[in-house]
């Protein structure tokens, strides 16, 4: 009885080993599967690089009518407003390949606004407008739109808010 | 001698078993290494990184980028290193390959800026650009 029992234990655990490995390359399988899958989902969308755009396009105009801490003298003067990307060093030229329609790209709007009053001192805006009703929006093909807000004083120690309003629209060649 | 055969089928075995496994993982880690340097992923990453390089920057400066990988891809596809990278008015073009046309290649920047894309003979594995002022 002895003999028979372990024959059989020994016969049952080489088939259970078979069966193992079987397993074990339908689980090799389902994991490559699953890593494929996600390299090409991964590759296949391109990086979506807007967020550091609108980033480095709202330090840009901060820049432009701010230096350590002070409103330049330049920001306040009413030529600076009638070419407010051209003087900032800004253009919205962008590649062919979003079509003549969509040709602009960026919408930036800069506010500054007396601390004390809450006057508006300074209002410029520059760019596409209606990227600005997709704000409010949700979805993938979407622009990707930046406020930032920071204080500034003058010379005469004048308080100031400078709100900052960035759109980057690019979606074709950011989101899939 | 019944003893000795059975263990040498169970390494044998197990040496299939583990061979298999090797193959198999190497394939996927192959796969894996083809798809990120592959020529449009390495364009597209490098136009777009080189716009927002020149985004950040200011006139006066010379910037030094490391594009080992991409210099190797267009060699062997016989780009002629110095062609690899192109600056028109204020789009970036990285082209890595003769035979694809990525749309993804090209990426243009916002700061008014004159940048000059210069591949750098010296370490033969840079590239250099030098912006200056409209």
């Amino acid at each position: 009885m002895n003999k028979i029992t372990q024959k059989h234990i020994s016969k049952n655990k080489k088939g259970g080993e078979k069966i193992l490995s079987v397993y074990w390359f339908v689980i090799l399988f389902i994991v490559a599967a699953a890593i494929v899958y996600m390299t090409a989902s991964f590759y296949g969308k391109p990086y979506d690089v807007r967020q550091v755009e609108a980033d480095l396009l709202t330090n840009k105009i901060a820049d432009c009518i701010s230096e350590a801490g002070y409103l330049k003298d330049e920001a306040l003067e009413p030529q600076f407003k009638d070419d407010f990307p051209g003087n900032c060093g800004i253009t919205f030229d962008v590649e062919d390949s979003y079509g003549p329609k969509e040709q602009e790209q960026y919408y930036i709007k800069l506010t500054l606004t007396d601390f004390s009053s809450k006057n508006n001192v300074f209002k410029a805006k520059e760019g596409n407008v209606n990227l600005v009703y997709s704000c409010n929006l949700k979805g993938n093909n979407l622009p990707f739109c930046l406020k930032r807000s920071f204080y500034v004083i003058d010379k005469d120690n004048n308080q100031y808010q400078a709100d900052i309003f960035s759109i980057v629209r690019k979606t074709e060649k950011n989101v899939k | 001698m019944e003893k000795r055969g059975k263990k040498g089928n169970i390494l044998t075995e197990n040496i299939i078993f583990i061979v298999l496994n090797l193959a198999f993982l190497s394939i996927l880690l192959l796969f894996l290494l083809s798809k990120t340097s592959e020529t449009a992923v390495l364009e597209e990453k490098y136009a777009k990184q080189i716009a927002l390089m020149i985004d950040a920057a200011e006139p006066g400066m010379r910037i030094h980028l490391n594009m080992e990988d991409a210099i190797e891809k267009a060699v062997k596809n016989k780009i002629n290193p110095s062609d690899i990278v192109s600056i028109n008015g204020n789009v970036v073009t990285v082209k890595l390959s003769e035979k694809d046309n990525n749309p993804q290649s090209s990426y243009s920047f916002f700061n008014d800026v004159e940048a000059n894309a210069n591949f750098d003979t010296l370490t033969q594995k840079e590239y250099y650009f030098v912006i200056s002022g409209k």
